[in-house]
């Protein structure tokens, strides 16, 4: 497989990648930035292959979708960590390459990472635990929707009837992968410009609250805040922190209603419909009054909602520059004008058969991001990737 | 500033959060950050507390940008970035004769990054957004909430997060490729585009297999496993989240609640049969849980080697988590800024063993921080920069 050696902005770099699904986020956008990433896998493959959902190729054969989207574009070696010499292979993996990323697989193979920087001292070891190397959660274990809970986004999410909820997918893994490869190419460049490698750590359950909005400024600043009532916001369904961004039902779909960034605009567009009710009443008008002109507005506005088309109601406000939200199903995302004009999606190939799929998150000028994406197999570049760090035979 | 991104020079446009939150990483790690401002743009000053929460480690420069002056320092300033950063609607920076076209031809190495709601181009291009439009527009609202409710979403603005963090990593990543082949380049970011990435896998299944995935609470989206789920607990809106994610966990879960009679019930003895009794199984352990304090039953299960948390919120995470504790996550500012006192925060999660962040300085005041850019950047001497304020460029 050819893939993993096209070119790309990251060509100049060699990443070991021993992340599981808590940061294999981060080493799949530096794969598909043209980095040459070695994936270690044990004998019989790698777990996270086993993740659905699956599709069937032509031939019957079963492809993981979650392996085809965050398992692409790295080249394939296995280790069997139970074998001493194969745990030596894999220091000679980590000591050719520019950038480990692991979360846990060194610690197995007995390989201490001060060890490997004092070989190799421009080495950047990138390493993710779940809740950090010391400390009294240290050993404890975690899973997308524990990480959330625990980080402070599960709270977030949900309505008042509901209990918590988690987002789609595993959003609390992505956010780390993110920060793995941010302390990777951080690092790197520290290591370009002095020669110095060294270790960065990171926890999911730092990077999960690192990402919450509004949850901490609540925890800090409620009293300078005036529309919070204490130090906490319960989950409220869409209803956002600021009272201002709700999802309301049309007649035939829903759709994200907001009177930001000027509710005055938004007053005269109800009028322009005659559809204000009391909203002209001048107890709103006084400024001390704003807030509750604005909860006022919300609801005329959703029983104004209830009667449109949400279609027609959502290209009339961005015409308007209402920066209202259609809720839209993944076969409706599918089918965006936007993503169609802006060239977004990608192939991936499932052993014969080709699928579209996602694009990359940023478009690039220089070297743009590839359009084909693909999974090695297990072990398939085992040979000679050993081949070219002079290990041959095993 | 000291730190791994040391030397690096950021001409920082951003508004709002995701632009904000992109430029705070960057300032954490060394790199110097101008945040270019101006009181006759009110809402982007220290004087918004959503401000203050992500403008820390940045340097202020007032620039009245409706001035030619401006401009012309502007367009100064960015010729000597490393990196220009914006996320405004596409054409702002255009309009102020600084768009990449302008700025490259005297600066070949900038990394000139938009992060633009839509992307530029395209029929939804001119397109308002913020994090709630995207998750809406992105299937992200659709995707998030129990089945029969697609109304839901993510409770807080979490794509403008995902969009500062990626675009972090494409300007890093933009650094390395300038580093052995000397060029710049623009990034179009597009919000948007973020979010869809983030339901790359609800993509896929509808590409290769037609399905249309629907919300399904907190069952794992990728895996056969239950339980896995949030449940209630002892006190007012108190609730534990459990996952079992093999079949060993299942034992020691049934081990430490004292039901190992439930590894041998059919209903429950693999995760298949789970799934297929899982309100049966969620109304039975939601029996148990809540007749207990969440963080009790966080750790009994925890110890006996079964992932469950409590269900934090933010005032836990602040007064309460002792690992957050342990690893100083929550600090205060070295200096004041813009404020009265110290700012509250979250450090960065990254702990550098060679380079750690140790300096974190609060929001600064409108303009504080003029003359010293001024002079560093342009070599602007101390009288030029005092016509500039006299004759109103730098409000």
């Amino acid at each position: 497989m050819e893939s993993s050696r096209t070119e790309g902005i990251l060509q100049t770099i060699r990443v070991l990648d021993l992340a599981d699904e808590r940061a294999i986020y981060g080493s799949k956008l530096i794969a598909d930035l043209g980095a040459d990433v070695i994936r270690v896998e044990p004998p019989d493959g790698d777990r996270l292959r086993l993740r659905g959902p699956f599709a069937s190729d032509n031939d019957g054969e079963e492809h993981s979708l979650y392996y085809a989207y965050y398992g692409s574009n790295r080249r394939s070696v296995t280790i069997d960590l139970g074998n001493a010499r194969e745990r030596e292979t894999l220091r000679q993996l980590a000591l050719s390459s520019d950038v480990v990323i692991d979360t846990g697989t060194l610690a197995s193979a007995d390989i201490d990472v001060f060890d490997l920087l004092e070989a190799k001292p421009e080495l950047v070891i990138v390493l993710v635990t779940s809740f950090g190397s010391s400390g009294p959660w240290a050993e404890y274990l975690t899973s997308d929707l524990v990480a959330g809970a625990l980080g402070g986004f599960v709270a977030t999410t949900g309505d008042v009837d509901t209990q918590p909820l988690k987002a789609y997918g595993e959003l609390n893994f992505t956010t780390t992968g993110l920060y793995a490869a941010i302390g990777s190419l951080t690092a790197l460049r520290h290591a370009r410009e002095t020669g110095e490698g060294q270790v960065v750590e990171l926890a999911v359950h730092e990077a999960v609250p690192s990402c919450l909005e509004h949850v901490l400024m609540w925890g800090w600043f409620h009293n300078d805040l005036p529309m919070a009532k204490d130090d906490v916001l319960a989950r409220r369904g869409s209803l956002h922190w600021s009272d201002m961004y709700e999802v309301m039902d049309a007649s035939d779909g829903s759709i994200m209603i907001t009177t930001t960034p000027d509710p005055m605009k938004q007053l005269a567009w109800l009028v322009e419909m005659g559809v204000e009710q009391d909203l002209l009443d001048p107890k709103y008008g006084d400024p001390e009054q704003h807030r509750m002109m604005v909860m006022r507005m919300m609801e005329v506005l959703r029983d104004w909602v209830a009667q449109q088309n949400v279609e027609d109601l959502f290209f009339e406000a961005q015409e308007r520059h209402f920066p209202y939200g259609w809720i839209l199903s993944p076969d409706r995302v599918a089918q965006s004008p936007q993503l169609e004009a802006r060239d977004w999606w990608m192939n991936y190939q499932l052993g014969a058969h080709i699928v579209r799929g996602p694009g990359a998150p940023y478009l690039l000028e220089e070297k743009p991001i590839r359009k084909e994406s693909s999974v090695s197999e297990v072990g398939a570049d085992t040979r000679e990737v050993l081949e070219k760090i002079g290990w041959v035979e095993r | 500033m000291t730190g791994a991104l040391k030397g690096i020079r950021v001409l920082d446009f951003t508004h709002v959060l995701a632009g904000p939150y992109a430029t705070r990483i960057l300032g954490d790690l060394g790199a110097d950050v101008v945040k270019v401002v101006s009181e006759k743009r009110p809402g982007n000053t220290p004087d918004s507390t959503y401000y203050r929460m992500w403008n820390r480690n940045k340097r202020s420069l007032s620039l009245d940008m409706s001035t030619e002056r401006g401009r012309e320092i502007a367009r100064a300033l960015a010729e000597r970035a490393d990196i220009v950063i914006e996320n405004f609607s596409p054409g702002v920076l255009d309009r102020w004769g600084i768009g990449y076209d302008v700025v490259s031809k005297g600066n070949t190495g900038v990394i000139y990054i938009q992060m633009s709601g839509m992307g530029d181009g395209g029929p939804w291009g001119d397109f308002v957004s913020f994090a709630a439009t995207v998750h809406a527009l992105a299937g992200l609202t659709y995707l998030t909430g129990v089945p029969g409710r697609e109304d839901i979403g993510i409770g807080n603005s979490f794509n403008d997060h995902q969009a500062g963090l990626h675009a972090v990593t494409i300007m890093l990543a933009a650094i390395e490729y300038r580093r052995t082949s000397g060029k710049g380049q623009r990034v179009d970011l597009a919000q948007y585009e973020v979010g869809v990435a983030l339901t790359g896998t609800a993509l896929l299944d509808y590409f290769a297999n037609g399905n249309v995935q629907k919300p399904v609470g907190n069952r794992h989206q990728h895996e056969v496993v239950a339980p896995h789920d949030t449940y209630p607990c002892l006190g007012d809106d108190r609730w534990v989240a459990i996952t079992v994610m093999t079949e060993v966990q299942w034992q020691n879960f049934c081990t430490a609640i004292g039901r190992s009679e439930w590894t041998g019930d059919p209903r429950f003895a693999t995760a298949l049969a789970r799934v297929e009794h899982l309100e049966e199984l969620n109304n039975c352990i939601a029996d148990w849980t809540m007749k207990l304090d969440a963080y009790d039953v966080q750790e009994l299960l925890q110890n006996a080697g079964v992932p469950a948390g409590v269900v934090q919120t933010g005032k836990d995470l602040l007064q309460r988590d002792p690992q957050l504790s342990h690893s100083g996550f929550f600090r205060k500012t070295i200096d004041a800024g813009a404020y009265n006192e110290a700012t509250p925060f979250e450090r960065i999660p990254l702990q550098f063993s060679r380079t750690p962040v140790e300096e974190y300085r609060a929001p600064r005041a409108v303009g504080a921080d003029n003359a010293e850019i001024l002079g560093e950047w342009l070599e602007m001497a101390e009288q030029d920069i005092q016509l500039e304020e006299q004759i109103g460029t730098l409000r």
